[in-house]
């Protein structure tokens, strides 16, 4: 494997305790996996790519050209999974017209009124991006805390499905991936974040958080090695929600950008 | 006129004109795939006083259910056989008497001065744990509430629980609903659960069975595991 990405960020005492401690073992992929993609919806990618600094003085919550470098590697594991008949399932936010319910999200960020306020006309913050828009047969679920469990019927989903095992992607990284993942884990879930799939604002939280859950929680994996792993997995091993011709939950009809 | 999917312990209680209600919910039971049992609460604490009448004894036992939990022992006997012979995982649950776990006010139910003796809340002798099996123990009503439960049974692959024990009306119900929301499928044993009140008992179990369980006969569900593939480890 070539050097992890957080290595950079590790003193030489942090190596030497990650190599002596025992942590970061593989724990190896599950037999019935989900993919997981964590709130890639307009809020956290803007609505068009352009440098970080720039997209958050619009999209407050914005991660930038690094959200779009992620797109086309997640796109790949829906592609996989649909091929596969592996479940797919989303979150996203949903939130009172008026933001009563930020509750606790209001207390850390000056700006979280702006999101009672539409960036764009017709663009829903919490509508996931048209490049990876979920199909008729796959999952969105609706969450208002950081974690995809958190009063909702995540846990129930992947029973029903009979799931063993979770690939993860999505944003950010430090935030509801790490949340949703610690979950997961508390759940017995064998977990795989796909390195190249996830995404968030801080570059030195996104390694550190990618370091710590692969040394407590997860496998980091290369997307090319979990396409691979799908790749051996036997066909429509689950039943899929049938789907309709409608938009799944949480995905309005109305698509004010097309990329 | 009562059909299978009504004939049950409730059938003398429960009006033609109830049933006509709930006619929509008659559907075929099983036991579902992968499953596991879950032994709710069978303690010492509800077997005090001896196989009486729960009114006559229930001054000096506020907690026992008397009559009906002993005449459940000889039908969860043969479950938990059953169970055994069909290598099912096997849960129980109990009430958690660490004395410095939680404030004066958390219970798992509004009794008053509930007792937290020790030897009270051992499982009762006839369904002693074995070597393997895992007793949950907790707070709240319901066996999932602050536990790692769900946990548990992710990692066994578990899909399906069959659900013994007492109260129907309270810690077997609370579990059996909790249960079903977190997407298991599952059967409640008509005489593997008990109450100290027949009434609740029976209402129970009719409410359960239409919009949460399957509620099942012992027979039913014996002749389910005969044969029945065990759940297989997680590897």
């Amino acid at each position: 494997m070539s050097e992890p990405i957080w290595n950079e960020f590790l003193t030489e005492r942090d190596k030497a305790v990650f190599a002596a401690s025992g942590y970061g073992a593989r724990g190896g992929f599950g037999k019935r996996p989900a993919l997981l993609i964590i709130d890639v919806n307009w809020a956290f990618c803007g609505d068009r790519p352009e440098p970080i600094l720039e997209s958050i003085k619009r999209w407050r919550n914005s991660c930038g050209e690094d959200a779009w470098k992620a797109l086309p590697y997640i796109r790949s594991l829906i592609d996989k999974c649909h091929e596969k008949g592996v479940p797919v399932l989303y979150t996203t936010g949903v939130r009172r017209e008026d933001n009563w319910d930020a509750g606790s999200w209001g207390w850390k960020n000056s700006r979280n009124e702006e999101d009672r306020r539409t960036v764009v006309t017709n663009l829903d913050g919490n509508e996931i991006v048209t490049r990876i828009a979920p199909a008729p047969q796959d999952i969105v679920v609706l969450k208002q805390k950081p974690s995809g469990f958190f009063g909702t019927n995540m846990a129930s989903y992947l029973t029903l499905l009979g799931c063993d095992s979770l690939i993860v992607t999505g944003t950010t990284t430090s935030g509801c991936v790490r949340a949703t993942v610690l979950d997961a884990f508390s759940l017995n879930y064998r977990i795989a974040l796909a390195e190249e799939g996830c995404f968030d604002r801080s570059q030195a939280s996104h390694a550190i958080n990618l370091c710590d859950m692969n040394a407590k929680y997860a496998d980091v994996v290369k997307t090319s090695e979990i396409l691979a792993y799908l790749d051996t997995l036997p066909a429509a091993m689950f039943d899929l929600p049938k789907g309709t011709a409608t938009a799944p939950q949480g995905q309005t009809q109305k698509r004010a950008v097309h990329f | 006129m009562i059909d299978d999917f009504e004939d049950h312990c409730w059938k003398d209680i429960v009006s033609p004109d109830i049933l006509e209600i709930y006619s929509s919910y008659k559907r075929n039971t099983f036991v579902g795939p992968a499953p596991a049992l879950l032994a709710i609460d069978l303690y010492e604490l509800v077997y005090r006083g001896g196989p009486n009448p729960p009114h006559q004894i229930s001054r000096d036992y506020p907690s026992t259910c008397g009559q009906y939990a002993y005449e459940a022992i000889e039908p969860t006997k043969r479950l938990f056989a059953a169970a055994r012979a069909a290598h099912l995982p096997i849960f129980y649950s109990t009430g958690d008497v660490r004395s410095t776990s939680r404030p004066a006010l958390v219970s798992a139910t509004k009794r008053v001065k509930p007792s937290i003796d020790a030897a009270d809340y051992a499982i009762r002798s006839e369904f002693k744990p074995q070597p393997g099996d895992v007793v949950i123990t907790k707070q709240r009503a319901s066996a999932f509430y602050g536990t790692p439960l769900a946990a548990h049974l992710t990692q066994l692959g578990v899909q399906s629980l069959i659900i013994c024990g007492e109260s129907t009306s309270g810690c077997v119900r609370a579990s059996a609903v909790d249960a079903y929301s977190h997407g298991y499928h599952v059967v409640v044993v008509e005489e593997c659960c008990f109450d100290r009140s027949v009434l609740s008992h029976k209402v129970n179990l009719f409410d359960l069975h239409h919009k949460y369980c399957d509620v099942m006969r012992l027979e039913e569900v014996l002749a389910h595991l005969v044969g029945h593939p065990a759940v297989k480890k997680a590897s």
